[in-house]
């Protein structure tokens, strides 16, 4: 594909962003500007990118995908499959928009929550503070591409010392075909502050559409925030992803990112342990069939000492699918005592599914303890062997030892109901001979 | 004696092999054109079909362009031409046997502790040394003709044995394969040919020595090495240059052939000069290396000790095309001082049942930074594939760096691949253990280094395991973390 080609696609995305309103805020329209400017610096990637090396992205530039505002929201009803009942509160954007009139209030004293268009109003300081500013415009156009269309998102703010005791459910919903969304969030979580995000993409129908979202989250010293991200797009779909997160001193994250559907998703992790003590928890699944790629590139960067880090990535691959793992383990000149560990797992259940994972350690310090693994393969035949001899037929014995393997990342999530669902959708895609009822 | 007493004591440390042998040379202008190319065929006195090939390699070269952006090092950009493609000793008549090799130039394979006529004697290694460019003498090659083993110059080969050549040359290699293979491919000037005939188990070690010694020069060799089936060859190549200011390119290309059941080990002890402790000169060693398991049952296995040049940057490989062929790659790789080495191993599955092994060990002290790159492909065709990987590094120093970036790429639901990585530093309880039992903090650190180096080392003959564990002593003497 010439060059050509490619800056012709970022500009067709770009199509139309002129004509966005100007925000009363000044320092919003020079932040969407810059965006434009880099946007039209960059190329979008070719897999001649190292970064991009596995995931080819021509299906996309086929394609075309247009912003414009939800047409006609969806009813309340369509969207209760994806209900949590756990969370307080419920957040929906629609085609990328935030619609109030779907979201519920948020009643708990821990938090705040409020759409750009409100925080701008008041002049929130904390929105001046964060936005764009972990999510920062480099080298990837989609971040680019977003942040010059960024017009309404939604900030959720945790209160210092404070501690949710409900769940924040924030639903993407994708209703048109050919659309394009940019939707994004701002969690900034204060001081000692602590709650729990579910971040859920879904469609309405099986249609092409791109999402191109970013999410930045922002913990101050001793804050947790357990993050939950699933991407369950339409089969034809585009997702690609941003998430970028500061961790402060002695704050942990956690995070569960499952990715089920769409034709080609990328999720960038890009996680910075800023200050002394810090300490993520990373799990990872992608669970895909027929002809998707699902990539997952996540960057850790221990900045200073005594830092902790997990991570554990997951992918069940198969018919033809493509998972793509890399998986960025920096450790800076000062980050002594840093303690990482990161292991990535991949199970090819099709002779023509394909897996490439590639764990990155780079350290700069002496005094740490880093280790990495990754494994690719299929089902172990003594575990098969072990379950036929206890009576289970050779499908269902495979089944229920993928489902196993998908498990050990859903039981991660603290939300009984959301991880039934995805167990339940887990089921469904595993279960391609037998019936599962007998175990369910 | 404080550490960091041992650290100045490192740093003061000199290269022992960095005297420079006064000897008159026959040298090429400086620069590369098609006319250095012709010159050099020329020199050789090579078939048409050579020159050719290398006129083809330089047209292809012209087109490429030095890879900058994916190896983790850093250099400034070479100028090719300023580089001079072809050294050799002057030649003072043909030589017959080695007491007419110039007695200046077998002093110093003796002081590089090679002493040819002593090794023809005492020891069972067959020794090809290549000075500059050119190889100058090669030992025991009566005994091993006797049973069909070709072992000697690559240029000798092309005149006495150019079927041999025209079929293999650049068959696992070829010209296009990347920018130093390419250059390589136009100006290759000698290197080490071998060859083992069907069923034969080469009953000794081979071995090449490679020097550069002049100046400005690079040192282009080629090695190609045929295995026919069901043979052995357990092969080893050590090398050494002079300390100079400045940089010297050395861009080798060795190719493998091993076809069925046959079986080839393929040793290296890289010794070349690593520049002082600011990082001014030292080699750059931009190697092309690469095996192919060409029949069913066919085991290639490189084994590697790297502890000298500036920047080490090189990727011994195994292609696994017959089934059920075996590659293995053990490493060690040091970067003291301002070293940087890029290392790693490429397996690629495409017969049945083939298994690969990865042992890869990355040692680094001062401000030296040592990276892991390897890759593991298993292609659709490669049903019950088998890899293991372990990439660990030991870190000496908070200014060094270890980097690990194994790349897997896997097609075959069937294959079963692993790869492990750790990195960590010498612990303080490891050493205070072997400090209460009495030995020094040096010994210790010594001995930790050798044990965490030992299933590498292992796999080396026994008269370079023992080189190659005194190297690793030298070249981090002082080191501790």
């Amino acid at each position: 594909m010439s060059e050509a080609l490619a800056n012709g696609y970022l500009e067709s995305l770009l199509q139309g962003q002129s004509n966005l309103p100007r925000s009363p805020r000044g320092w919003l329209n020079t932040l969407r500007a810059d965006a434009l400017e880099r946007a039209n610096a960059l190329s979008v990637p070719t897999t001649r990118d190292e970064e991009w090396r596995y995931t080819d992205l021509s299906p996309l530039y086929q394609k075309s995908f247009h912003h414009a505002p939800p047409a006609a929201l969806p009813a309340r009803a369509e969207l209760t499959a994806y209900a949590v009942p756990e969370a307080g509160c419920t957040l929906t954007f629609v085609d990328g928009h935030f619609v109030p009139e779907l979201s519920t209030a948020c009643a708990d004293p821990a938090l705040t929550v409020m759409p750009f268009s409100a925080a701008l109003a008041e002049q929130d300081p904390t929105l001046q503070a964060h936005l764009a500013r972990h999510a920062v415009l480099g080298d990837d156009p989609f971040v680019a591409v977003n942040t010059a269309w960024l017009q309404d998102g939604v900030l959720l703010r945790v209160h210092a010392g404070r501690s949710a005791a409900t769940a924040v459910h924030v639903l993407y919903v994708s209703t048109r075909a050919e659309g394009a969304s940019y939707p994004r969030l701002l969690v900034v979580a204060e001081a000692n502050g602590e709650c729990t995000v579910v971040e859920d993409f879904v469609a309405l129908q099986p249609a092409a559409y791109l999402t191109n979202g970013v999410t930045e989250v922002a913990l101050a010293d001793g804050a947790r925030v357990r993050h939950v991200r699933v991407q369950r797009e339409s089969i034809a779909a585009f997702h690609f992803g941003t998430c970028a997160v500061r961790i402060g001193r002695n704050a942990r994250y956690l995070s569960s990112a499952v990715a089920l559907g769409a034709r080609i998703s990328r999720f960038n992790l890009n996680i910075t342990q800023a200050d002394e003590g810090a300490e993520s928890v990373l799990d990872g699944l992608a669970l895909i069939r027929d002809k998707q790629l699902a990539d997952t590139h996540s960057m850790l960067d221990h900045v200073q000492p005594h830092g902790r880090s997990r991570q554990l990535f997951k992918s069940i691959v198969d018919d033809t699918a493509h998972a793509v793992f890399n998986g960025k383990i920096f450790v800076r000149q000062g980050a002594q005592r840093t303690d990482s560990a990161q292991q990535s797992r991949s199970l090819l259940l099709s002779p023509r599914a394909r897996v490439d994972t590639k764990p990155q350690l780079e350290i700069f310090a002496d005094d740490v303890k880093c280790a990495h693994g990754a494994a690719v393969g299929q089902l172990e035949a003594e575990q098969v062997f072990y379950l036929k001899s206890r009576g289970l037929d050779e499908a269902s014995a495979r089944n229920l030892l993928t489902f196993a393997f998908a498990g050990e990342i859903i039981r991660g999530i603290a939300l009984p109901s959301l991880a039934r669902q995805l167990e339940h959708i887990v089921l469904q895609q595993t279960q391609k001979q037998t019936s599962y009822r007998n175990i369910q | 004696m404080s550490s960091t007493d041992l650290l100045d004591d490192l740093t003061r440390r000199e290269y022992p092999h960095g005297f420079v042998t006064s000897i008159e040379d026959d040298q090429a202008p400086p620069g590369l054109n098609e006319d250095i190319v012709r010159l050099i065929s020329k020199k050789k006195n090579e078939p048409e079909f050579l020159l050719e090939w290398r006129l083809k390699a330089f047209r292809h070269w012209l087109t490429m362009e030095e890879p900058v952006w994916w190896p983790k090092v850093s250099y400034p950009r070479i100028d090719y031409q300023s580089i001079i493609y072809y050294s050799a000793p002057k030649p003072k008549k043909q030589l017959k046997s080695l007491d007419e090799v110039d007695p200046e130039l077998l002093r110093t394979f003796e002081k590089l502790g090679i002493p040819l006529q002593e090794q023809q004697r005492l020891s069972n290694v067959a020794v090809d040394a290549v000075f500059d460019s050119v190889s100058v003498a090669t030992t025991f090659k009566d005994k091993l003709k006797e049973m069909g083993i070709i072992f000697g110059s690559f240029s000798e080969a092309v005149r006495e044995h150019p079927e041999l050549i025209q079929q293999y040359l650049g068959s696992v290699v070829p010209y296009t394969d990347n920018y130093f293979a390419a250059l390589n491919s136009a100006v290759f000037s000698d290197g080490s040919f071998c060859y083992i005939p069907p069923g034969v188990r080469c009953p000794m070690e081979l071995s090449t020595y490679f020097r550069i010694n002049a100046a400005n020069t690079g040192q282009f060799e080629r090695t190609l090495l045929i295995a026919e089936p069901g043979s052995y060859v357990s092969y080893l190549e050590g090398c050494t240059a002079p300390m100079r200011d400045e940089n010297q390119l050395h861009a080798a290309v060795v190719e493998l052939v091993a076809l069925g059941n046959a079986h080839i080990k393929y040793s290296t002890v890289q010794n070349w000069y690593p520049g002082d402790k600011d990082g001014k000169g030292g080699i750059y060693n931009f190697v092309t290396k690469r095996g192919r398991c060409a029949g069913k049952g066919s085991r290639i296995s490189w084994t590697q000790v790297e502890t000298g040049s500036a920047i080490t940057w090189k990727y011994p490989s195994c292609i696994l095309q017959g089934d059920d062929s075996v590659g293995e790659f053990y490493s060690v790789a040091v970067t003291a001082n301002r070293q940087q080495a890029d290392t790693g191993t490429k397996m690629i599955h495409i017969g049945k049942n083939t298994k690969s092994t990865i042992i890869s060990k990355g040692i680094s002290a001062g401000r030296g930074q040592n990276t892991y790159r390897g890759a593991v492909k298993v292609l659709k065709g490669a049903d019950g594939a088998r890899n293991y990987s372990q990439c660990d590094s030991l870190l000496m120093g908070d200014r060094c760096g270890a980097h690990t970036f194994p790349y897997l790429d896997v097609r075959n639901p069937t294959a079963t691949i692993e790869h492990e990585a750790s990195t960590s530093k010498i612990g303080e309880d490891q050493l205070f253990y072997c400090r209460q039992r009495g030995l020094s903090e040096e010994d210790a650190v010594s001995m930790i280094v050798n044990g965490f180096c030992k299933e590498v080392l292992r796999e080396l003959p026994m008269e370079f395991a023992v080189e190659a564990q005194k190297l690793l002593g030298l070249s981090l003497e002082g080191s501790v973390g």
